[in-house]
Order: C-alpha cells, then structure tokens, then sequence
C-alpha cells in the first residue's frame, strides 16, 4: 500500500484558539494580608492556599530546619483539636492540610469541594493562626525529620542535590545548608523554637492568601475577613546569602562504593529571580536542557544512550539562584558523559543558539504555558510563585508576550552573562574508585567518603 | 458529580474512538490506549512492551528520528506514554489548533512504524531503558521491592508475575525480529482506542481521524496473555521475606491478591485500602505514626489490574531504630482489624475519593485517559461520570466482608527490609 500524500509533511494548524490567562483579583485586608483571587468556573474545586514569609532562609544557621519543622508541625493539632481530631474534620470533608517550606516561603494549603469550601477555610486559619504545637506531636514530627534526614544519605539523587547546593555556594551562605537542617541542629529543636518561630514569622503583613476555583471574589473577600481578620503582626525581613564556594571548575565525589550509576549535579550560583535576565534565561535553559528536545538530551539521551533523561534549570531564588544540570548515567560512562555535558555548555556560550532554537524554545514556553494553568492548584501555585518575588497579581497575563520577546541575542548574552563553562562544580554521587581516574583529566577532583 | 460529555465512535478497522468536547478550552488532549502490557509478554520476553513503548518514539515512515517530539514541543505541546501491566498509553496534550499534527503523528506510528526501526535506533533504546532500570531499580534504596513483591504474590506461570520493566537479560535478548512481531500482533487499529478531550468541534475531529486512521489495517498476529492467570486460585502466596539492605529505616509492606477492577467487590477493596493507609485520620496513621510511633510514614494502594487478581499494598517505613519485627506485626495486626469497620470511616474514604476524582478531571490530559481506561478495559467510556456512584454503594459490611475473604494470613505477602547493621 502506497501512503497518501497527505501523510508525507505534518499538517498546518488551525486557526489560533484565544486563550484567557486566568484574572486575578487583588485586594487587601487592614492587617496587610493580601487576599488574590482567581476565579476559575467548571469542575466544582477550590485551592486555598496561605504564603508566608516563613521559608527555611529566615533561621539562624544553628537551627536549620527550624521552618520545615515548625511547618510540618501544625498537624499536631491546634488549641482546640487535637492531631487526629483535625486529621478526621479535614478528611471528612474530603481535603487534607498540605506545608511545604522552601527558601522564600512557608505554604500552608489544601484542595476540596466547592460546597465545602467555607468550613475548610475556617478550618486552614485555625491551625496557622491558634497552633496546638503540643510537646509530643513537635517531638515525633522532629523525629521523622531525623529519619528523613538519614534517608537522605542512601537515595543517590536526594544526595547528589544536597551536595550540589553545599558544593556550589560558600560555607556559611543560607543557600549552602540543607534546606531540612542537619542531623546536629534538628536534634537542637525544641517545642519553644517551634512555638516561637510560629509567633513571629506567621504574620499577615507580607503574607497572602491565594484562592483559585470555582468560587467569587465577593465570597472570598467576606469569608478572608472572617477568618483572618483578627490576624496581626508583620514578619522582620530577613536577608539571606548566596556566594559561590569555587571561581573555577572543581569536581567533587560523593563516594558510593558499587554503585551501578552515578548521579550527576553540574552547575554554580546564579542571579537571584529579580534578574532582568530572567526570560532570556528561561529560553536558554530550553535550548539547553529544559525540554526533550534541549541539546543536552539530544546528545546524552538519544545519541549516546548515557541516561535515561538529563535536564537543566535555573533555580531562582529572592538573594540568589543556582544553574543546575541533573542526570544519572551509567558508571561505566561516567567521564564521558561529564565530557559531554562541559562540552554542550561552552559551546552555547560560545556560538550562542541558532535563531531555529530559540523560536522553537519560544515557541514551546509560550504554547505550553496554559496546559500549566489547568487544575487550580497550578493556577493558586503559579500566583503564589509571582507573590513571594514581588511581582504584581497580573503578572501572568504578559508572561507569553515576554516569552515572544526574547531575541537571539538576548539569549546570546544571556549565556555569556550567565553561564560560566570555566567555573561549573561537577558533583558526582557514584563509585569513586570506577570513575575518579578518568574524571581527573578534566579538572580537581576531591573524594568524599562522608557526605 | 460533574457529567463528562463523552461519545463512541468506530471505524471500520475496528479502532474505536472516544470524543469528549469543549470547544471553549484552549487545549486538547490525545490520548490513544493499545490493548497491549506487560501481561502480554511470554517467558524470556520480559520488558519487551516497555522497550517498544520507547521504539514508537524513534520515529516512523514520515516523521524522522527525534521530529516526534521537536514538533510537538515546537508548537507548545507536551508528549509521553506509559506501559503498564494491562496497557500501554500514548498520549500529548497541545494547544488546540494544533490537533491535526497530533493525529498526523500517532497515525503514522499506528500505520507505519516498522519501516523506520533500525539495529541502531534499538542499541540506543536498550541502553535507554537499562539506565532507566538502574535509576528506578537497582541504584535505588527499597527499589526492588515490587519485583520482590510480584514474585510473592502472584504463582509461577502468572502473567503480573514480573515488574513492567523487566529483566537486564531479557531487554539485552531482544532482536529487531521480537519488536516486529510485536508490532504486528498488538500495534492495530482494532487493538486500540483513541480519545480527544478539549477544544475542538467533533464533526470536524472525526473527518481528520477518518483521514488519517481510516486505511490502515487491523493487525496480523495472534495476541495473548500467556501463562495461567487462574493459577492464584490454587496457590497460595509466599508468606514472608525479610531482606538486609543498605537502608537507615526498616520498611514493611503487605501484599495481597484483591478482586479485578472489573469485578464489584474492587470497590470495597479500593475502601478498604483507603481507611487502612490513605490520609492522617486512616488507621495506620493513627495507630503506627502518631500513637505508637513505630512509622515515620504509611501508605495503602490498591493497583486497579484486569487479570486473574489484583493487588493491594500495605507500606510502613519505621522510624529510626524501632524493631522491623514489632513492625510488621503492626502492619498485620491494622489489616485483621478490617474486620470491623465503621460507616464514618467509609464516608470518609468516598469524601477523599471524590475530591481526588474532580482532580483527575480538572486536567484535560487526565480526563482523557480516564475515558480511553474505561473505553478499553470496561467497554464503556461513560463510567467516569459513574465511578464514584459506585464507591458511593460500597457498605461497612462490604469492606469487612472482602477483609475476611481477601485479606486474611493465608493470601497475605510481607516484605520486610531491615537496616544492615553498616548502614
């Protein structure tokens, strides 16, 4: 059979769907809490979700974990409820309390059924607002932290991540610790660093709430005034820091003795998210490596069959950023595959893109950006992302324009700019006595038996 | 419940087509479901429907080697695919004028895939998958555990009885001449279902699917399930097996033969695994993590399988130091319990489950799949607007029921991996 015509070029599209970036409502209350809103009609759901400036970067270095833990916390109860009285009045409903604490913020946040929605609410600022933090639930949640902490040590890629961060900014920087705290300053954490760190970093003035589905404004604003109202107080900003270890290519082992693949983190500090680089910078990660067809994977993946995937990112933070290229790759291949990755970011600092790559990575961010916007988590999440960095509650509606706008040269200059070849600490989570000899040809290696 | 538009179309070489449109929303979704997992492979073949999952993206007739996803990308779409025991998935999720190249695509891979394989693109593929076999098996704390445990649960000859991703040797054993077959067999139009969901206009999306699907030819080659899917009536599991490992924390987990998706008495199971293990105010929580402090974390799955049985997995991780031993007797002593169980308890396991379905829902991509899993495993894509009526039915008396019958010593695996004393 002779395949028709049709078959033989892909087809045209059609004409262009508009697509309407989910409005934002914004809105203040007396105590500083900004209330944004983003109604979101269809499937009967609703995201409410509390940011504050609570992230892990406001603790003193002697208490790291100190946020991750005072978060994960609030499920030990509140003044009212004990942990498993509010665990059933959540489940009930059909929702649970979700905390993440990262660098900028602590999130504390929960999805559920539209009719539900005012009883969960009242439920989610009765445990910021009157936490219980009872002495053997702030005890159990730190031994769990512990126990994360040790498990951290045997899964190759938690390990690898960690390393990179210690190994890419300087001793003392916040950036450098891990985010959940070491198995010393955990241990050091007690029920009154919990209940304090609460009282002074949950606060409305810096915080927001975000609500995003099927839900009104006016509802929101009425209901945000019940049950955050009598909330008030105002978190001390706090700086955080973020200086590089290295200025020149090192490589660093992170020993596992036969392990069959070793984990990959290449990359160095970066500009913090207020970078007027930050769309050129999106784009160059794309032709880089933050898509399946990025140059790195092209050439790890699907020509030389190293790894199962490799990618990079730009994690951008409030005082600083880090570059980061991830991967994990047969031991065996291990050099080879640095070799690769070295040799793929000097050249785009070098040669820049072709103006093919970068209409093809605009393209890609700009067209994916609604399937992002989907479920109203994602809607809730992305505004909360704009919240924490300062940036307006409509600063999604521009985001495909400036996607569009960004030229060749400006991602030319951006690689320049921004990535440093010379400068990339390669950290190796994998079998040091297999893959150090061939991976002292491209730059200082140092072993480490006790990460 | 939301009720999901959804209708049924077939050509007349048998593929069947599920269309769920909207024209308001920017995006849609493909999504294409061949009948075909790793069920289906015979002995010394194990990965092989993985491995090919990965060869359709090698290119085809007229798309070249990597054009799959540079022209999806291009244009702001997302594409990937998934094999599983029953199935093997295929999906992209792009902006909605762009529907047409989606279809282009999978057509050529559905018609036409076997002149572009080559002896090259198969040695980068192995070596693909195998790494990706180190990343989620060996290099990887606990990663064996669902081999370990397949092998426990399900008898010898059972087609669940290897993991999806198979075995280093069998992956290193294929030849171009195993994929071609294989391709013949199950990559056919009357093995398949394709559903759409989003923005496009049906009338319209029909005519380019007639276009593109229409002439090629229902597949040529025996398919079956090989082995004796029976076998589990007659064979009890393996009790127990406790394996040393490079881990800080003792984990447990519990693995029993349930009814099929498709039989009613999933859904009491599907409950009974949910007030076991899913959320803060399920027993396990309650009693391992916050009375007894045995667990650092707990969970409870039920794997919805079509063959012979399926599986549900009870999971504990100890915390630092406890006694793997008082561990797993807790995990054991939470399932007997199922032996009584409360109508709040149910209420509250439907509560969770509907709000985890509207998730589902809300997301074109998921949607999608949803229907194409019900169109082709019940014969009936208008069961997602019914699913949760069928949760909804499922009584105390039900769940306590399929605990006695199904949950009891005599069909229950454990699996327990203690610290080595280095570690």
């Amino acid at each position: 059979m002779s395949p028709a015509r049709f078959r033989r070029t892909p087809p045209e599209p059609g004409p262009v769907a508009p697509f309407a970036v989910p409005g934002v409502h914004a809105a203040s209350l007396a105590s500083g809490l900004e209330v944004r809103t983003a109604r979101r009609p269809g499937v009967p759901l609703v995201t409410a979700l509390l940011v504050m400036d609570a992230g892990e970067a406001t603790v003193d270095g002697p208490q790291a974990g100190l946020a991750v833990l005072a978060a994960r916390a609030l499920h030990g109860g509140t003044v009212r409820r004990s942990a498993v009285e509010l665990a059933c009045a959540l489940e009930d409903m059909g929702t649970h309390l979700a905390t993440s604490t990262g660098w900028d913020s602590t999130v504390v946040s929960l999805t559920c059924a539209a009719d539900r929605f005012s009883s969960a609410l009242r439920l989610l600022s009765e445990v910021v607002l009157t936490p219980g933090y009872p002495g053997e639930e702030v005890e159990r949640t730190r031994e769990q932290q512990l126990g994360g902490i040790r498990q951290r040590r045997v899964y190759p890629a938690q390990l690898a991540t960690a390393a990179a961060a210690h190994f890419f900014f300087a001793d003392g920087t916040t950036y450098g610790r891990p985010m959940a705290g070491t198995e010393r300053t955990v241990a050091g954490l007690e029920r009154t660093h919990v209940a304090a760190f609460a009282g002074s970093r949950y606060m409305p003035r810096g915080a927001a709430l975000v609500v995003a589905g099927d839900v009104t404004e006016a509802e929101v604003t009425d209901l945000a005034t019940e049950c955050f109202g009598g909330w008030r107080g105002r978190a001390a900003p706090v700086e955080a820091t973020a200086g590089p270890r290295f200025g020149e290519r090192r490589i660093v082992i992170v020993h596992r003795p036969g392990a069959v693949q070793s984990e990959l983190r290449i990359g160095h500090a970066s500009v913090p998210r207020a970078t007027p680089d930050f769309f050129p910078l999106i784009v160059l990660n794309s032709v880089l490596g933050g898509a399946f067809t990025s140059r790195l994977n092209l050439n790890l993946r699907e020509d030389k069959g190293f790894t199962y995937g490799v990618s990079s990112r730009f994690l951008l933070r409030r005082a600083g950023g880090m570059f980061r290229i991830a991967t994990a790759v047969a031991t065996e291949v291990t050099a080879a595959a640095v070799r690769e990755v070295l040799a793929e970011t000097k050249a785009l600092v070098a040669d820049g893109p072709t103006p093919a790559e970068v209409r093809g990575a605009r393209d890609y961010l700009a067209g994916i950006f609604p399937l992002r916007m989907e479920a109203t988590a994602q809607v809730a999440s992305g505004i909360a992302r704009a919240f924490v960095h300062g940036l307006p509650a409509n600063y999604h509606a521009r985001y495909r324009e400036r996607v569009r706008g960004v030229t060749v040269d400006d991602v030319a200059r951006a690689a320049r700019r921004r990535l440093h070849p010379d400068a990339l600490t390669v950290v190796v989570a994998g079998d040091a006595d297999r893959v150090a000899p061939e991976l002292e040809s491209l730059g200082p290696v140092e072993v480490h038996h006790d990460f | 419940m939301i009720s999901i538009p959804c209708e049924e179309h077939r050509l007349e070489n048998g593929l069947r087509i599920v269309l769920s449109p909207e024209p308001s929303v920017p995006i849609v979704a493909v999504n294409l479901w061949y009948d075909v997992g790793s069920r289906n492979e015979g002995r010394g073949q194990t990965g092989l429907a993985h491995l090919f999952e990965h060869m359709m993206f090698q290119g085809s007739r007229h798309v070249a080697g990597n054009q799959h996803f540079e022209l999806l990308e291009g244009v702001g779409g997302s594409a990937n695919a998934s094999t599983w025991f029953d199935r093997t998935n295929y999906y992209e999720t792009l902006p909605a004028h762009h529907l047409e190249l989606a279809l282009w695509l999978e057509a050529d891979r559905m018609g036409w895939m076997l002149p572009a394989l080559t002896a090259e693109k198969l040695e980068n593929q192995r070596d693909v998958v195998k790494n990706e076999r180190r990343q989620r098996y060996d290099n990887q704390p606990y990663g064996d555990w669902d081999e370990r445990m397949l092998a426990m649960v399900y008898p010898p000859g059972h087609p669940y009885r290897h993991p999806v991703i198979g075995s280093l040797e069998d992956i290193d054993g294929f030849a171009l001449a195993d994929l071609e077959s294989f391709f013949r067999a199950y990559y056919a139009p009357d093995n398949a279902v394709l559903t759409l969901c989003g923005g496009f206009e049906s009338r319209r999306a029909l005519e380019w699917i007639r276009r593109y699907f229409g002439d090629i030819p229902p597949g040529a080659g025996a398919r079956m399930i090989p082995g004796d899917t029976d076998a589990e009536r007659e064979n009890p599991v393996d009790p127990g097996q406790t394996v040393e490992a490079e881990v800080p924390l003792a984990r447990v987990y519990a693995g029993m033969r349930v009814p099929t998706f498709d039989d009613p008495a999933f859904y009491a199971a599907d409950v009974a695994g949910d007030i076991l293990g899913r959320g803060r105010a399920s027993r396990l929580h309650r009693s391992l993590v916050l009375e007894r402090r045995l667990a650092k974390d707990v969970a409870a799955h039920v794997f919805p399988l079509m063959t012979g049985a399926a599986m549900m997995v009870v999971q504990a991780t100890g915390n630092l130091g406890i006694d793997p031993g008082e561990l797993a007797a807790a995990v054991v002593e939470q399932i007997d319990a199922l032996s009584s169980v409360s109508s709040r308890e149910v209420a509250r396991a439907v509560a969770m489950a509907e709000t985890a379905i509207l998730g589902q829902l809300e997301v074109v991509a998921r949607r999608a799949d949803l229907l194409s899993m019900f169109a082709t495993q019940f014969g009936d894509p208008g069961r997602i607007s019914t699913e949760l009526d069928r949760l909804r039915a499922v009584t105390p008396a039900a769940v306590e029921t399929l605990a006695g019958e199904r949950l009891g010593p005599e069909n229950r695996a454990i699996l327990t991996y203690v610290p080595r004393a280095s570690a």
